[in-house]
This record gives structure tokens, C-alpha cells and sequence, in this order.
């Protein structure tokens, strides 16, 4: 299964903006998206609370797993997000 | 009457004086509608048509945010939508109603459990918890028909006391009417905090179970620079915070205690932001960041629409520097419709004024023609349009750029006296080390101290890894600085700091004594700026700039810091 491991890179972490527009991307994406600290459980990355819920700061490390049509795309976009100053999104 | 004094956590710094009125929301949720039997399809109808209330409301207020506070403030409200969206709410509801819930308590049955397991952990977390409040209370008010509280029409000089506040009430909230708040929690990370700070509303969060016996009515004053609240302040309490109302007082340039000026600018990224800039205080733009007007489109922006931009800022400060700076394409900046090649290391890259001397030449050409119609068109005060090259590493560089400007200045008959001040970027080493030579070429320096910092270090910021070195106080930054400094004073070129460190009044002596004529920064660390020039004794300053300079570590540059402010 497709999947990146990324350096979270906004001030505020996987929170507010960053976490709008990560979510937002897992919704429009086609494939099932899944995120979380790598080693742990990993939460449906379409849900807003579960996305929140992970409570990622910035300088930590996710890992993103896709599935479906689409994933490498998919990962691509939110690899981006994730790594985007949050002044610049 | 003596006054009493509580103590919490101040998120703006500036205070504020007048007369306390509670603000409850009633929202009662303990006892179902009708009391009789619940039809759950009915129920669900009732929660799908509260939703769309709700999101209805969020997406209202989103609107207004993004129009009065600032789109990045505004943004909070998608968070809102998707949190009302979710599926694990709306399974949750769902359950509720399925096992016999009204939609009311199915809502505030389900809120509960994510509420208390986000308040469960500390810091941002907890304060994303009010996040949820606000959600939840839209679908209660949504599902009993009530209507908010309408903020925005509170008596003049009212200081609200609340339990805490929603970003959805604190972003009703009119600056021009409301002289402060202060509520029983809340943090400094939460979005009603931010929003207080982006309105320049005075505002103490976190007071505690002592805020509950405040009576309606009496005489408030809420300082968020000393992080306490005064009950029936004496006179002199009262003058001082009263004070900080005045936009006068806020307006006016800062000076130093031997009167040396120093400007205090704001950094702008869209023109939203122009509002918020010109609220603060500053006395101009330092750094407008040009990126907006490329981004999210398939095809480059027109000649008049850059202009009519433009002109927006000018505008803003007639009477002020307005320092625009030319497209930064390239390293993290994707713009999608120039196709930026895929680089093995964009930072190393071809970005900033690389692109707008290669591949976008013709693009580097309308945004000067743009800028100089702007300049030439508009009846001017004081101040002036300057233009600024990002990421420069070469006198060759400039000195192109610099052609391409006259003779497009030329070619639109721009008179001299209209002509934008020429200036660059210090964000590179090698732009710091060859300062002598730019500064030939240039009318002003601005050191972007976030790149400047990251390149000399050779350390990404925002890698948790290498996070100490990318501290501004390292004294390999700060000779940097010194060189660019030293450089602008030779010729008599003013020179200006756009980064971070120039928000953090901390470090303002620092600065102010290494010789930077200019600060610019988001709008919200203004008034704090200002007030630390205020403070600043040059021959101070000038002493703590030589032993920083001296220092051979960022422990020893700290402490000297830290020295001089105690």
C-alpha cells in the first residue's frame, strides 16, 4: 500500500489551517486515507476530530497510508500540505 | 474603593477600561422538547435540518471573518464545517437518537465524549476543545430555535465577562465598541484569543473561579501586557489602561529614549491583511509578499489586477513606505501555472529573483510595470512605493534587474520624483557578505532573518531535529546582520528587518543597537514593538550589540539578553 512518511513542517502542527486543508484534501481524494504516528494507530484522515485528535506538533513525523485509485496523487497533495509553512498555505 | 486585582493570561498586549456585562448563552439542553414520546426518524430530520443551519451560520461568519479579521484568522470556520461534518459525529448522533435521544441531547451527548477527550490532554488541544463548543452550541441553537446573543450589539465601553468565548463570538466582536474581555478559561492558543489579537480587542483569558464574582456593571479594566484583571480600578489604573484605547497613541512613531526613530512596519500577504496592518498602528509595509496574486490560478494575473493590488496598499498608507516585493517563485513557493521544474533541492534552487531574470522574465516585467503605474499614478504624502528583489546571491543580479526597472520606468514616463526606491532582500550569506559591493546598486537593504537564519546555518527550520540552530540569537546570524548593516551605513542606505525576529520585542535593544532602521512584522506584534523601542536607551542597546557580536555562542548572546532586560 502507498504510503510517506513526512516531517510536519506548520507552526501550528496537524491543527487549525494545516489540518483544514489536510482533511479537506483526504475528503476530495478518492482513495481511503489513513495517518498517524508511525508504529501506532492509525486514524481515518477524512475526520476531522480523528485528525485533531492526534494531537501532531510541529517537527514530528507522520506516516500516510492510501488506498484506492488515485493514492499516489492523493499522498503527493498531502505530503505537500504537511510540509507547507502555515503563512504560505 | 480599593481596587482588586485578578491574575490570568493575556493574549493581546494592550489594555482596556469600562463596565462589565456577563455574557451567558442560555442554552438548555436537560429536558426534551415535548416531554412525550421521540420519533427518531423525526429526530433525524430535525438534526439533518439543524446541520444545515449550522453549516449555513459557520459559512456566514466565515464570510464576515475573512472580510473583517483576515482570511488566515477566517479559516478556523472550514475547521468548524468539517468538525460538523464528521463522520464520527454523525454516527454518533446517529446512536443517540437511535436509542431514543432527541436530537438535542444526541448532540450534546456526543460533543461531550470528544469535548472531554480533547480537554483531556493540555495546551493546543484542549483549547481546540472550544472549537467543538462553538459547533455543538450552533446545533443547539439551530435545534431550539434560539438566537445568540448578538454581540455586536453591546453598549459602547463594554468590557465582556464570559465563561469563555467561542471564535464565533469573539469574531462578532466590534473593537470599536468592546474595550476588552476577559473570561474564566481559555488559552493563549485558542482561536477566540487569536482573533483578539488580530481585531486589537484587550483581552485576559484564563482568569478562574475569582472572575465569577465580578458583578454586572462594574467598573473593569483588562491589561493583557500585565495579564491581569482590575475590579474598580483606582484612577491612575484607570488612566494608564484607558490609554492603550487610544489609536493615536498607537499611531504615533516609536522613538527610543534618546529619540532615535525607528519605523515599525507591518508584513502583508494578501490584502486582507491590510486592514489588520493599518489597524495596528504600523507606520507603513515593510514586506508585502506578492505570492497571493499567483497562487491557486491556471493563468497569471493581468497587468491591472497586480495594479489595482497595488494601489489597494498604497492606499491603506498614504502617508507611509509601502515595500512590495517582487514574485518569490520557486523553493517552497509553488505557483501552478509556471510548471516549476521538479529540483532535487528547491531551497538551492532556481527561486526568487533566478526565475525573474530566467524563465520569467516577461512575468518580472508586467509586475514592474504594475508596480511603477501604481507609483506614478498615485498622489502620494510622505513615504513612497519601494520595490524589493527576493533571494539575491549576486551584484550581477541586481544590477540586470535594475535595468529591466529603468527602462520600464522610462518607457512609462514615471518622473523621478515618482520613482519606487530600488532595494533587495538580504536572505542569502552570500548577499550578507557582499553587502558592500550591492549596496552600490540599491537605495535600501531589508535582511529576511526566517531564510537569512536557515541558510547560514545550513538548517531547515520547522526540522524538529536541528531546531536550536535555527535560532535567530546565534552569533553567526547576527554578524551577518552586522555586515549588512555596516554595509548600508557606508553608503547612508536605510536597511530594514522583514523576518521574525523582527516581531519579538525581546530582541528589539538588540536590533535597535546593531543599527536596523526599520522592523517589520505580522500586525499583531506591533504595538508590543513599539512599546519596546520606547523602552530602548541607545548607548544600552548599542553595548549590548557589540557583546553580542562578541559572543561566541547563542547561550551567551541569550543571556546577554536576558541581562539587559533585568
Amino acid at each position: 500500500m502507498p504510503e510517506r512518511l513526512v516531517t510536519v513542517v506548520p507552526e501550528d502542527g496537524i491543527h487549525a489551517r494545516p489540518a483544514s486543508k489536510f482533511v479537506e484534501a483526504a475528503n476530495e481524494a478518492a482513495a481511503d486515507i489513513r495517518v498517524g504516528r508511525p508504529g501506532e494507530d492509525l486514524v481515518n484522515a477524512a475526520s476531522m476530530l480523528s485528525v485533531t485528535g492526534l494531537d501532531v506538533g510541529p517537527g514530528e513525523e507522520v506516516q500516510v497510508v492510501a488506498e484506492g485509485d488515485g493514492a499516489e496523487t492523493a499522498l503527493d497533495q498531502l505530503e505537500r500540505i504537511l510540509r507547507t509553512p502555515e503563512d504560505e498555505l | 474603593m480599593t481596587e482588586r486585582r485578578l491574575s490570568g493570561t493575556g493574549v493581546t498586549p494592550l489594555s482596556g477600561v469600562g463596565r462589565a456585562v456577563w455574557y451567558a448563552p442560555d442554552l438548555d439542553t436537560d429536558d426534551p422538547p415535548d416531554g412525550g414520546s421521540i420519533d427518531p426518524s423525526a429526530e433525524l430530520a430535525r438534526f439533518e435540518s439543524a446541520r444545515a443551519d449550522a453549516r449555513a451560520a459557520i459559512e456566514a461568519d466565515r464570510e464576515r471573518a475573512a472580510e473583517q479579521v483576515g482570511e488566515a484568522e477566517a479559516a478556523v470556520f472550514d475547521a468548524h464545517v468539517q468538525f460538523l461534518d464528521d463522520p464520527q459525529v454523525t454516527a454518533g448522533v446517529e446512536d443517540e437518537i437511535d436509542a431514543g435521544a432527541a436530537a438535542e441531547q444526541a448532540v450534546e451527548r456526543t460533543f461531550a465524549g470528544f469535548i472531554e477527550q480533547f480537554e483531556a490532554s493540555d495546551g493546543r488541544m484542549s483549547d481546540r476543545a472550544d472549537d467543538l463548543r462553538d459547533v455543538r452550541d450552533r446545533l443547539v441553537r439551530a435545534l431550539s430555535g434560539a438566537d445568540g446573543v448578538d454581540l455586536a450589539a453591546l453598549p459602547g465601553g463594554s468590557v465582556i465577562l464570559a465563561e469563555r468565548l467561542t471564535p464565533s463570538d469573539t469574531a462578532k466582536l466590534d473593537p470599536n465598541r468592546v474595550a476588552g474581555f476577559a473570561t474564566v478559561a481559555g488559552g493563549r492558543t485558542s482561536h477566540a484569543a487569536i482573533f483578539a489579537r488580530s481585531l486589537a480587542i484587550p483581552a485576559v483569558v484564563g482568569v478562574g473561579e475569582p472572575l465569577r464574582d465580578v458583578e454586572g456593571g462594574a467598573s473593569v479594566a483588562v491589561d493583557g501586557v500585565e495579564d491581569t484583571v482590575v475590579i474598580d480600578p483606582d484612577p491612575e489604573t484607570r488612566t494608564a489602561a484607558a490609554s492603550d484605547d487610544d489609536h493615536e497613541r498607537r499611531e504615533a512613531p516609536a522613538t527610543t529614549t534618546d529619540g532615535t526613530s525607528i519605523e515599525v512596519a507591518a508584513n502583508v500577504g494578501t490584502v486582507a491583511d491590510l486592514e489588520p496592518a493599518v489597524e495596528s498602528g504600523a507606520d507603513g509595509i515593510g514586506l508585502l509578499r506578492t505570492e497571493f496574486l499567483f497562487l491557486d490560478r491556471s493563468t497569471p494575473p493581468t497587468e491591472d489586477e497586480q495594479y489595482r493590488a497595488y494601489r489597494r496598499a498604497l492606499e491603506a498608507f498614504p502617508d507611509d513606505r509601502v515595500v512590495v516585493r517582487t514574485l518569490d517563485a520557486g523553493g517552497d513557493k509553488r505557483i501552478d501555472f509556471l510548471e516549476l521544474p521538479d529540483e532535487e533541492n528547491p531551497f538551492l534552487g532556481e527561486r526568487g529573483v533566478r526565475r525573474s531574470l530566467g524563465p520569467d522574465a516577461s512575468l518580472f516585467e508586467t509586475q514592474l510595470r504594475a508596480l511603477l503605474r501604481a507609483a506614478r499614478d498615485f498622489e502620494r504624502g510622505e513615504g513612497g512605493l519601494s520595490v524589493m528583489l527576493p533571494f539575491v546571491t549576486t551584484v550581477e543580479e541586481v544590477r540586470t534587474a535594475r535595468e529591466t526597472f529603468s527602462s520600464v520606468a522610462a518607457a512609462l514616463d514615471v518622473d523621478d520624483a515618482d520613482r519606487p526606491e530600488f532595494g533587495v532582500m538580504v536572505e542569502t550569506p552570500a548577499a550578507a557578505l557582499l553587502a558592500d559591493a550591492i549596496v552600490d546598486h540599491v537605495e535600501f537593504f531589508s535582511i529576511g532573518t526566517n531564510d537569512l537564519t536557515q541558510y547560514v546555518m545550513a538548517a531547515e527550520r520547522g526540522n524538529g531535529r536541528v531546531e536550536p540552530l535555527t535560532d535567530d540569537r546565534q552569533p553567526a546570524v547576527l554578524r551577518a546582520i552586522q555586515a549588512t548593516v555596516e554595509a548600508a551605513e557606508s553608503e547612508d542606505v536605510w536597511v530594514g528587518m522583514c523576518g521574525e525576529m523582527a516581531g519579538d520585542p525581546d530582541l528589539t535593544p538588540l536590533l535597535v543597537g546593531l543599527g536596523i532602521d526599520e522592523l517589520s512584522m505580522s500586525p499583531v506584534a506591533v504595538p508590543r514593538v513599539k512599546q519596546a523601542v520606547t523602552d530602548v536607551r541607545d548607548a544600552d542597546a548599542r553595548a549590548l550589540a557589540e557583546r553580542a557580536l562578541a559572543a561566541s555562542t547563542s547561550d551567551e548572546v541569550a543571556q546577554l539578553i536576558e541581562a539587559y532586560r533585568s
